[in-house]
This record gives C-alpha cells, sequence and structure tokens, in this order.
C-alpha cells in the first residue's frame, strides 16, 4: 500500500500536476478539458482517477502531483463513501495546502442534507476547502476550472509570494461558531 | 353510420395527437380527395372530429371502416401500452406451410366457434407480421370496441406479441390461435414492455452482439484517444477492462428499448444472504444502496429509474 505523497519528487520547471479523483468520471473530464483549455502560460497536466490509490505499475513515471480535488456528488451515497475511502490514502502533507474538495449538487432539493452537513464536518476537521460548484452548466464547469486553476498554480508554486499553506489558513472550510448551524444545513 | 360507430370514431381521434392526425387520415383512403382537402387540420380537433364525422355520414361508412383507422394508428405507433409476448410450441410435423389466408381463415373460423359475440379484424404489415384487432363481447352484449385487443405474430416465427387481453380472454384467444399456427401449446416467456419493435428484435436477436472470441482485440483499437496530450487517466487500463466487459456482455451496438425489469430474490432468509454476500466479499465494497436499504428503509420493493438528480439517462437507441 502506497501513500501519495507531495514531496517525494522534484518539481518540473513551470509545471503543474493536478490530480481529480471521483468515482463517476461524467464531470472529470469536463473539468479537466476546461482546465487545459484555461492556462496557457504553465504545463498543467491533469490526472484523472476513480479513486485512490493510484495504480504503481506507472508510479516511477508519475510527476509530483501539486494538488488533489476530490470531486464529491451530493446525489451520490457512493461519491462521497468513495471519496471517505481515498481521502485515507493521501500523505499528510497534502492537507497543508494541497487538496480541496469540489462539490456538486448542493442546490438540488432533493439530496439529503446530512450528506452535506457530514461533507462540511470532514472537511473542517481536515482544515482544507470546500468549493460549491455547479456541473451542468458551461459556466459553472468553467467557474470551477478556474477556481481550481488558480489554487493550483498557488500549491505548486508558480506564484510568488503565494505558498499552499495559505490555502489552508485563509481559505479553509470551518464549523461555524453558531452550536445549532447543523440545524441549519 | 350508427351512433356506437361514431362515439368509436370520436375516441379514436381523440387518442390520435394532432400532429399525426393528417397522415393517419390519409393512409386511411377512405375519403376521396376533395374531401380530405376540405378538412383543416388547423382547427380544434373536436371541429376536425365533427367534419370529419358528416363527410363518413356522406360516404355512409361503418363500423368496420372506423376500426380500420384504429389499426392504422396502432401499427403506426405500436407503443400504446404495454406489450406481452407468448411463445407458441411443439410445432406441428406435417406443418403445411401457413400462408396469411390460411391463417386468417383458421383464426377467425376457431374464435368465432368459442365465442360468438366477437369481431376480428386482421391485416398484414409490411415486415411480414400480421396484426390481429378483436374486440371481445360475451353471449349477450355486442362487442366492446373500446377495449379492443391486439395481437402481432409473425409467420414464421413462434412469438405472438399482445397488448390489452383481459384475464378472462386469455384462453380463447390461446385456444383459436395454437391450431390456426399449427403448434401444440402456447406459454408465457416473461418479457413484456412497451415497444414492441424493441421485443421483436430481442427475441429474434436481431440486435448486433458480440460473439465470444478467443483472442480479444487489442485494447487500443477501440480506446479513445485522449482529449488533449496533457491529460492523463490513471485508470485507463480498468477503465478499458470494463469496457470491454460491457462490450462482451451486451454488444457494441445499440441495444432493443425495454422499460422495466422484475428480478424476484427468494430465499429463506434473503437479508441474512445478502449480508453473507458481503461479509464473503462476493458484493463489492462499500455496500450498494440497493442492498443495505432493505433493512434501512424497511421497505422490499423499489423502483428504479434514471430521473434522479445528477444521473444522465443513459442515450437509448431511437426505435
Amino acid at each position: 500500500m502506497s501513500l501519495l505523497k507531495p514531496f517525494n519528487k522534484l518539481p518540473e520547471l513551470n509545471t503543474a500536476n493536478i490530480l481529480l479523483v471521483e468515482n463517476e468520471t461524467q464531470f472529470q473530464k469536463k473539468l479537466a478539458d476546461t482546465i487545459v483549455q484555461l492556462e496557457n502560460d504553465v504545463n498543467v497536466i491533469v490526472r484523472l482517477a476513480r479513486s485512490l490509490p493510484l495504480p504503481v505499475e506507472i508510479a516511477e513515471k508519475r510527476q509530483r502531483i501539486d494538488l488533489v480535488v476530490f470531486i464529491v456528488h451530493l446525489s451520490s451515497e457512493q461519491s462521497l463513501l468513495s471519496t471517505e475511502v481515498s481521502l485515507k490514502q493521501l500523505e499528510s502533507g497534502y492537507f497543508m495546502g494541497k487538496m480541496c474538495f469540489l462539490v456538486t449538487g448542493a442546490r438540488c432539493g432533493t439530496v439529503p442534507s446530512e450528506r452535506l452537513t457530514s461533507l462540511k464536518k470532514m472537511a473542517a476537521s481536515l482544515n482544507s476547502p470546500l468549493l460549491m460548484t455547479e456541473d451542468g452548466t458551461t459556466e459553472g464547469v468553467n467557474t470551477a476550472a478556474q477556481r481550481v486553476l488558480n489554487m493550483l498554480k498557488i500549491s505548486a508554486g508558480l506564484v510568488p509570494m503565494a505558498t499552499g499553506l495559505y490555502l489552508s489558513s485563509l481559505i479553509r472550510y470551518t464549523v461555524p461558531a453558531d452550536p445549532d448551524w447543523q440545524d441549519q444545513d | 353510420m350508427d351512433d356506437s360507430a361514431k362515439q368509436v370514431l370520436r375516441r379514436i381521434i381523440r387518442r390520435i395527437p394532432s400532429n399525426k392526425l393528417q397522415i393517419t387520415l390519409r393512409k386511411w383512403e377512405c375519403l376521396s380527395k376533395k374531401q380530405f382537402r376540405s378538412l383543416d387540420f388547423t382547427q380544434p380537433k373536436w371541429l376536425i372530429c365533427e367534419n370529419l364525422l358528416s363527410l363518413c355520414e356522406e360516404n355512409d361508412l361503418s363500423l368496420k371502416h372506423v376500426t380500420e383507422l384504429e389499426m392504422i394508428f396502432h401499427i403506426e405507433h405500436p407503443t400504446q401500452g404495454t406489450w406481452y409476448v407468448s411463445q407458441l410450441i411443439d410445432a406441428e410435423e406435417e406443418a403445411l406451410t401457413s400462408d396469411l389466408l390460411n391463417f386468417r381463415e383458421s383464426f377467425k373460423v376457431h374464435l368465432k366457434s368459442l365465442i360468438s359475440h366477437v369481431s376480428v379484424k386482421i391485416k398484414k404489415h409490411e415486415d411480414d407480421a400480421i396484426w390481429i384487432r378483436i374486440a371481445w363481447g360475451d353471449n349477450f352484449t355486442k362487442p366492446n370496441h373500446f377495449k379492443p385487443t391486439y395481437v402481432v405474430h409473425h409467420l414464421q416465427t413462434p412469438y405472438v406479441f399482445v397488448t390489452g387481453l383481459a384475464a378472462k380472454h386469455r384462453p380463447l384467444l390461446h385456444q383459436a390461435l395454437i391450431p390456426s399456427a399449427h403448434y401444440g401449446s402456447i406459454k408465457d416467456v416473461h418479457l413484456s414492455g412497451r415497444c414492441l419493435t424493441a421485443l421483436r428484435d430481442l427475441l429474434m436477436r436481431r440486435y448486433k452482439q458480440v460473439f465470444p472470441e478467443k483472442h480479444p482485440r487489442l485494447l487500443e483499437e477501440r480506446s479513445p484517444l485522449p482529449s488533449h496530450p496533457n491529460i492523463e487517466n490513471e485508470h485507463a487500463k480498468h477503465a478499458e477492462n470494463r469496457l470491454q466487459m460491457a462490450a462482451e456482455a451486451f454488444g457494441d451496438g445499440m441495444l432493443p428499448k425495454l422499460q422495466t425489469a422484475v428480478y424476484k430474490l427468494e430465499t429463506s432468509n434473503l437479508l441474512e444472504s445478502l449480508k453473507y454476500c458481503v461479509s464473503s466479499g462476493m458484493a463489492s465494497a462499500p455496500v450498494t444502496p440497493l442492498l443495505s436499504s432493505i433493512p434501512r428503509k424497511g421497505r422490499n420493493y423499489f423502483v428504479i429509474t434514471d430521473k434522479g438528480p445528477g444521473i444522465n439517462p443513459t442515450p437509448g437507441p431511437n426505435i
């Protein structure tokens, strides 16, 4: 069993690696296409995976991964469960500004609210950002790709004076102080 | 034209969608060209219907012609209601070559000897299918043309497709069908659906199938090209395997359209069995909600649809 490690390889010049983890693979592909189209200055390499751990056969060839994005569809229980399992395959270094959650379907009224609540708790306990996105529309995908790309550039060290540690301290998801926030969800 | 024929015609017109009315009436060929031109299809349907009724009066059309119209519409649009499939078995050895004329006469004679008040209409469709419309009555009432049974049979095959058949008429239909098609008996094949062509294709294996090959095709051959050189799929190999397994089980092409399937799981203790499936590793973990929601929700009847949030209905074949 090999954990995914953020610092076991040297970075490459002007290159950023992003890993999209999604149990179903529809949104992943759209997002990947948009990300590579949006970015022209930096060589962005997108890796798609259904779950972690990643296959060991190509571990040698694989470059160092700068940002891991877990895509969670609130409409599917399986998506949440699979994310929980995959999270255990990350080394702790990733939780310092090198991973985030991307949530879809939060606006849908028929989705059980407990899923979002447990995901928020998970994000808060891991000090990681939680981005709400819309996967149905082109604008939604564009916005998500832009936001993920901005984070990627920071965590890959391509933005001067910024480090991935800022991400976890500045835009991480925190539990509101209000004691009954769970009921409001 | 008597009142019952008028009522039946009104009902048929009501069931035909407005945009299909013109083409269906043209196929009917019971109106002269001039009469047909006099109908204004931009009018509301009830008005068209009244005009049509007066034209029918003019031509002195009877109930027979009206049911003809219904059959034309049904043959063109066979997705009205659910079709059930039966299979004729024990073909007679010295079976005569069954042609349409023999079948038609024999079926009518057999059915009318079983029940006196019945109206049968038989029509041959282009693709060798025989369409039978039966309006049932009983010993004291006239045939009810509002609830006809439709039967479709392809002469050279043992399959019979039936829609709109009441349970009490089933034995009568079977008794008439078996001798006229030169078979020994009939059985239910447990297949039903709204799309007649799909059921037919499924039974007659008319869709594109894959035969097991000893040497599977190279995986690269069917893998789609990556959309961008900078996108890499970590699980590409697994995805390929899954695609191949899916193709082996279901074939490469479009599949027939089937709306429902019923699986009955019967055992002395289903929940224990499911639990064993999971604990012994037969079912993949994490447990799918399909299995775990029986104890959680206290139900054992589930309907799975593709209308749920976030799930794109897979594109089906357009038949």
